[in-house]
């Protein structure tokens, strides 16, 4: 594997690591709200709409869609 | 697509690979965008019915099959990343560890979950829904087992390259798909709402 490649690869390792660093932190915030709070329903759907753009932006590649490939010929 | 890779890696052939990968992925999303319609509406049907009340649930047994889906999706963007660019070794790890989390949520709510809820299917509406919402995800969980397995199964036949790997990428975004249905409904079930003895 050339440099380039692997440092295209470390960038992507390192995206969806910390992707997933923040998802678990937020799971783990959104379970004690829950715990303690559960009336509040507004800060835990904030979160689990953070936590969806999150994995439709990083992990689903939403802006690939808009990428035009289907243009490209 | 194995027995001629010559033929398949022409700049031409590249190209036309690229323009159908582009128009897959229109047909994947509006698919991913009907679905959603129906998750989105077993959720309306919970607030409907529930209100400010949920049933009562294994808090912690929510927490550890939510930890596990999200591993999963770590792992199949790991799985997906790798075999863009070739890494064919990282590739199989990560589809495998994929694939073994995904069963264990799986097990989680449908074999312990399930079996240990107060509360059975025909008790009340409130039993129905929980059911159907879980039952329905974990049956998207389930297919997408399965597609994984066929792309894993492909892969070792040595069907996709760096270039072509549009079933890896698909499968892919449909497993994050079902993360995110989770994203929303574990909240909706577990922790919003007084709970229900």
């Amino acid at each position: 594997m050339d440099e380039k490649r692997k440092d295209i690869l470390k960038e992507a390792y390192r995206v969806g690591a910390a992707v997933f660093i923040l998802l678990m932190v937020l799971t783990i915030g959104e379970f004690f709200i829950g715990s303690i709070a559960f009336t509040w329903s507004w800060p835990l759907w904030g979160i689990s709409i953070l936590k969806a753009v999150m994995i439709i932006r990083d992990y689903m590649h939403l802006p690939r869609l808009f990428s035009g490939e289907e243009e490209a010929r | 697509m194995a027995s001629h890779p010559d033929v398949n890696q022409t700049p031409e052939a590249l190209s036309d690979y690229r323009y159908k990968t582009g128009t897959n992925r229109i047909g994947l999303w509006l698919f991913l965008v009907s679905d959603t319609f129906v998750f989105a509406g077993l959720l309306v049907s919970r607030y409907y019915l529930f209100g400010g009340e949920r049933p009562e649930l294994n808090q912690l047994l929510g927490l550890v099959i939510t930890t596990m889906l999200l591993m999963s999706s770590f792992f199949m963007n790991r799985a997906e990343t790798a075999i863009a660019i070739g890494d064919t070794k990282t590739f199989f790890r990560g589809t495998l560890i994929t694939i073994i989390l995904g069963a264990l949520f799986l097990i989680g709510v449908v074999g312990v979950e399930w079996q240990i809820v107060p509360f059975t299917p025909g008790e009340n509406a409130m039993a129905s829904v929980f059911f159907t919402m879980t039952g329905f995800h974990a049956f998207h969980v389930l297919t997408g087992l399965v597609f994984l397995l066929i792309v894993y199964r492909n892969a070792r036949k040595g069907l996709y390259s760096a270039e072509r790997h549009w079933p890896v990428e698909a499968a892919a975004v449909y497993w994050h798909f079902v993360d995110v249905v989770w994203v929303f409904y574990y909240p909706a079930l577990y922790l919003i709402g007084v709970p229900l003895s």
